[in-house]
């Protein structure tokens, strides 16, 4: 094998590595909001794409950039905090109607950036646009830096989730809600925060993003089918199972969109998504 | 429910007079905008049947109207050098019906609360239809759109159409409700409201689901089918989330439930919205938090709102017809477990595991006879999980299950119920939004309606004798046919969920504490009728009790489950006097 | 000898579910140092009892008094704070959680010290510590959730049928749990169906039948011989 064929692999390589990347940094606040609380919030790729926009206001104001994360990590908080105690919590008992409240809340928050930035394509400015020459590779930092920022946070997440006490009550609310409330687990609260934690992941989800795709107001809505594809494919409720769903979606659509193109890549994470509801209607691993 | 039918009927006859006055009236221009929302107010009752009617809702209704608008274009432009591509315009209809069947089948088959992701997979269904019109560009002129499509010919857009349009929507209106009032629609409220019991009187829900979104879609590709010459010019907007989601608010916001009200609503807010839309920046936001509010507070939409008004003048619009009378046909004996053989039940080492639980745990029970056997056994036992596993509910992990020679270990629910099993629930299980008098009819249905007498109207007044006699056993039930089972007293419940289940003349019966929440005289009556049914059908009972005045009362075969197994069985006085009953009853251990 | 203090005291409780009532007009009180066992076969409305009683579900009438305070509209995690704790009868650990962490859940550090005397008991429960709740037995998993319980500082006890399943020597060492609580001034309320351990246990038996209580009366009223037919087939 040539050093060419060898750094062209190795660029197809990491090309995978950073769409699972992506697609585990969407799905894992779905994850902890769909697969921990059961809500099905259809606005989560509008906070992606709220936090995608704090980048923009950020830089339009002429601020370092870096500001857009404690921005956008107050904004989601603040709104998932509202969302979760006005909307949610007295729809619990209804999944189809949080289902449609939130389908809603997704069109307002559109619309109202819309009304904001207008409905055009925002364009956000990137600092560190050497690429990084690793030997005759040259790939792009600012994508290593991110696969680097999912990679770790991930770990550190997951490992904290399994290790801490707040963790534990967290796994005991989901697993056993009455038993939870009967060892003085204060649910309500713990759902709370377990909801701002999800949708303001997402929402860092966007302000890491901003630079590399398209900014506008319609963006959320690819993050949100394949967040919930992942899930559906890979079963809700562990890690095991986001990181099987992100495998098998992510490598499905690389796959086809090499082989053909976008469009095709889409379809056949449709098509996979369709079958894996039809032989495994609790995913890969299930939990629930 | 009833009274609306005359409320609907009325608004019908309104706006049909009101639609086919309005060029008259307003002039050819604003004609042409109503005819649009009269257009797209079709493809809103789509959506509104399958979401207020049937209970699940496709947030990609647009890729239907879109797919039947560019298939409409292109027929017509091919047209204008060979007219006999109109023959092939029928398709703007069948090819929208066909994929909406083949979808909810493939997405409702396994599991039946499938509902959430079927409205995902519609949403990502209409993401990949506007990429795809988008791209190929060479079939659908891609992102500037399909143009120059002729007038639908025999007609001009800007005069004549206006009737065609107005003409088919009242049509469309007129369909859609028929079908609600039709068996076939009362069966899609009936699984709207407790799909669970519905799979239970042998209805497979899958299908009935698959049938109304094909219609919805059908309707919606005839919409497409006269959008394209109406507008002359078809572009991927019409086939994407924007207009798909358009569609759903429109829904929520005329009412669901009424064809009538989608089809007011999108005319009258979309026009709203169209002049309005411009002049304020804020205004689609304003309309999403409408929707959320309808969607919270007002599930009625506006027709809801309005349905009281009509219903006093509509008294003298028609009066209600009665049904006539008619004896129903007699079952489908396709089930071989037919005619009077004695009803045999067998289970064969059957463990369910549920996680590190085991459930039912090599359970091996035998009954051939006729008449009413107990089950009973302490908490955990397996009761219960025995009828699950025997009707669809729990699937065998080892084991096999024989009912008649058939195995029905781990087939669904509707399979077993067609094989003439009857399952009765300790919760009284019912369709609590129908009237008493429409509960019983579905059981009177079950393995008796086919697909051809869903949209007759001779099913709503069949009877059966058998049904006749066990009413008049159950007084209760007769006094207020038209009552919403929903309001029944709890032991008012527990009957008719039996008569339901009697009514299907089952060769077996699984009754699950049929008297729990009862008083004692309701006990007693209860109990007396279920005795005299299935003496009088011949049938097969496992009965779970934990009353011992009713054990005694009974006086059949008992067996008693414990820890998943077969513990013992015999006569009621041979179980009482056996030790190892005694000690797990009194808090031993096998 | 001073007077028994009352600590929960219930009132024409009527409750249920959805919108069937399962208890029918139940009355009773429990004091400081003493344990009440509630029996009757299945179905009757025991575990509704303790559930109402816990807060997993609202009355629909009556009152419940607490320590004097009419218990109305309290969140049930409260409960444990106001001093009563629940052992439900079923899904009574957290199968995905270790044995430790099961313990110590309800505590704010994860201190495995207070349960040196349970571990003493019961040392098959520490051998286990590290390991997944869910794959115990389930009398293993009723002996945690009895350890988990009687390490909670409340004042009442609403115990949901705790020896079902457990082997009989671990259940004599309940018992005498129970009893050492008792001296110490804690109340019980238990549902069981364990002749033999509620005749070690109780002072007082309420025995219930289609949601009522058909007889109440001190342990002492009752021959074996009369509780074995309120139980039996």
């Amino acid at each position: 094998m040539t050093a060419m064929h060898a750094s062209a692999l190795a660029t197809m390589g990491l090309d995978l590595l950073y769409v699972l990347s992506i697609l585990a940094l969407t799905a894992i606040g779905l994850g902890i909001v769909f697969g921990l609380l059961g809500v099905m919030n259809m606005a989560h790729g509008e906070f992606v794409m709220l936090g995608a926009y704090c980048v923009v206001f950020i830089q339009q104001r002429g601020l370092p950039t870096l500001m857009a994360l404690p921005l956008a990590i107050v904004v989601c908080a603040t709104v998932g905090w509202a969302v979760e105690c006005y909307l949610i919590r007295t729809l619990y008992s209804r999944p189809f109607d949080t289902l449609l409240a939130t389908w809603g809340l997704s069109i307002v928050m559109r619309e109202l950036i819309k009304a904001a930035f207008g409905a055009g394509y925002q364009n956000v400015t990137l600092a560190a646009a050497q690429p990084l020459q690793l030997g005759t590779l040259a790939y792009p930092l600012y994508r290593l830096e991110l696969m680097a920022c999912v990679f770790l946070g991930l770990l550190a997440l997951g490992i904290w989730f399994g290790r801490s006490q707040v963790g534990a009550r967290i796994r005991a609310m989901t697993g056993n809600p009455v038993l939870a409330r009967a060892v003085g687990v204060n649910t309500t609260r713990l759902a709370s925060l377990s909801f701002v934690t999800g949708v303001t992941l997402a929402g860092l989800c966007g302000v890491m993003l901003a630079p590399l795709v398209r900014v506008e107001p319609y963006m959320g809505l690819d993050y949100l089918l394949n967040a919930f594809f992942v899930l559906i494919v890979g079963g809700f409720g562990s890690v095991a199972g986001l990181l099987a769903g992100t495998g098998i979606i992510g490598a499905t659509q690389s796959l086809t969109a090499n082989l053909l193109d976008q469009t095709a890549g889409y379809a056949a994470v449709l098509i996979v998504s369709i079958l894996f509801l039809w032989i495994r209607p609790n995913g890969l691993i299930a939990r629930r | 429910m009833v009274s609306s039918r005359a409320a609907n009927r009325l608004a019908l006859v309104l706006i049909s007079a009101a639609l086919l006055l309005v060029p008259a009236v307003v002039g050819d221009f604003d004609a042409y905008q109503i005819a649009l929302y009269l257009l797209l107010g079709i493809v809103t009752q789509g959506v509104a049947l399958c979401w207020g009617n049937v209970g699940f809702l496709c947030l990609g209704q647009a890729v239907f109207f879109g797919l039947g608008a560019y298939l409409s274009g292109t027929l017509l432009r091919a047209a204008m050098q060979q007219p006999v591509m109109l023959a092939l315009l029928p398709l703007c209809l069948l090819l929208p019906a066909a994929i909406a069947y083949l979808l909810a089948r493939a997405v409702f088959g396994r599991k039946v609360d499938n509902g959430p992701f079927f409205s995902l997979i519609t949403l990502a269904l209409a993401m990949l239809a506007s990429l795809l019109a988008n791209r190929f560009s060479g079939l659908t002129g891609g992102f500037n759109g399909m143009v120059d499509i002729p007038d639908l010919p025999g007609t001009d857009r800007y005069a004549t159409l206006y009737y065609v349009i107005a003409v088919v929507s009242i049509g469309s209106t007129w369909i859609f409700c028929r079908l609600l009032r039709s068996p076939l629609g009362i069966l899609w409220s009936a699984l709207e409201q407790n799909e669970e019991r519905l799979q239970f009187f042998g209805f497979d829900t899958g299908r009935l689901k698959a049938i109304a979104f094909a219609i919805g879609a059908a309707a919606s590709g005839l919409a497409g089918l006269l959008y394209a010459p109406h507008q002359g010019i078809v572009t991927p907007s019409a086939i994407g989330i924007g207009m798909s989601t358009q569609f759903v608010i429109w829904a929520a916001i005329g009412g669901r439930r009424s064809p009538v009200g989608a089809l007011a609503a999108t005319v009258i807010i979309g026009l709203v919205s169209a002049s309005l839309r411009d002049r304020y920046p804020f205004w689609e936001a304003l309309m999403a938090l409408i929707f959320i509010a309808a969607v919270l507070w007002f599930p009625q939409g506006l027709s809801g709102a309005v349905a009281p008004w009509l219903r006093w003048p509509a008294r003298w619009v028609r009066p209600s017809t009665s049904l006539t009378e008619q004896q129903a046909p007699a079952l489908s004996s396709g089930a071989p477990s037919g005619g009077d053989a004695v009803p045999h039940l067998q289970l064969q080492d059957v463990h369910v595991r549920r996680g590190a639980v085991r459930i039912l745990d090599g359970l091996a029970l035998e009954s051939r006879t006729r008449g009413i056997c107990c089950v009973i056994g302490p908490n955990g036992a397996g009761k219960t999980s025995m009828f699950n596993a025997m009707s669809g509910r729990l699937t065998a992990d080892r084991g096999e299950i024989w009912f008649n020679s058939q195995s029905i270990a781990r087939s669904p629910a509707w399979r077993v119920a067609q094989l003439r099993i009857g399952r009765k629930f300790q919760i009284p299980s019912v369709f609590p939004g129908l009237c008493v008098r429409h509960n019983l009819l579905i059981a009177l249905w079950a393995n008796r309606l086919s697909p051809r007498d869903y949209l007759r109207s001779a099913p709503l007044g069949w009877h059966s004798a058998f049904g006749k006699r066990l009413l008049s056993r159950l007084p209760l039930l007769q006094q207020r046919p038209e009552l919403a089972a929903g309001s029944l007293s709890q032991g008012a419940r527990q009957m008719l969920e039996f008569a339901m289940v009697a009514l299907m003349e089952p060769r077996l019966m699984l009754l699950d504490e049929p008297c729990a929440g009862l008083s004692p005289a309701e006990t007693q009556q209860l109990m007396e009728v279920v005795r005299w049914s299935v003496d009088h059908l011949g049938a097969s009972a496992l009965l779970i009790e934990h009353d011992m005045s009713a054990l005694e009362a009974i006086g059949g075969h008992v067996f008693v489950l414990h820890q998943g197994q077969l513990l013992a069985q015999g006569a009621l006085a041979q179980i009482k006097a056996s030790p190892e009953v005694r000690k797990v009853y009194l808090g031993g251990r096998k | 000898m001073t007077l028994p203090v009352p600590l929960l005291t219930f009132d024409n409780l009527v409750a249920g579910y959805a919108d069937t009532p399962v208890l029918h007009r139940v009355s009773a009180t429990v004091s400081a140092g003493q344990a009440v066992g509630v029996i009757g076969r299945n179905g009757v409305g025991k575990s509704t009892l303790l559930r109402a009683l816990a807060g997993i579900i609202r009355p629909f009438s009556g009152s419940v008094v607490w320590s004097g305070q009419v218990l109305e509209g309290q969140a049930a995690y409260a409960y444990r704070a106001l001093g009563m704790s629940y052992a439900p009868q079923e899904r009574v650990v957290f199968d995905e959680l270790s044995v430790a962490d099961n313990l110590t859940l309800g505590q704010a550090d994860r201190d495995l010290a207070i349960f040196a005397n349970s571990f003493l008991l019961f040392p098959r429960l520490q051998s286990r510590l590290p390991q997944k709740a869910g794959v115990m037995s389930g009398g293993e998993k009723k002996l945690l959730s009895f350890v988990r319980i009687m390490s909670e500082e409340g004042a009442l006890s609403l115990l949901d049928e705790p020896s079902e399943g457990v082997a009989p020597e671990n259940i004599a060492l309940m018992a005498q749990v129970i009893q050492q609580a008792k001296a110490r001034g804690k109340a019980f309320l238990l549902a069981e169906q364990n002749i033999d351990f509620l005749l070690s246990v109780c002072d007082h038996l309420l025995i219930m039948d289609h949601g009522e209580f058909v007889a109440s009366a001190p342990l002492a009223q009752f021959s074996r011989e009369r509780i074995e037919a309120y139980l039996a087939v």
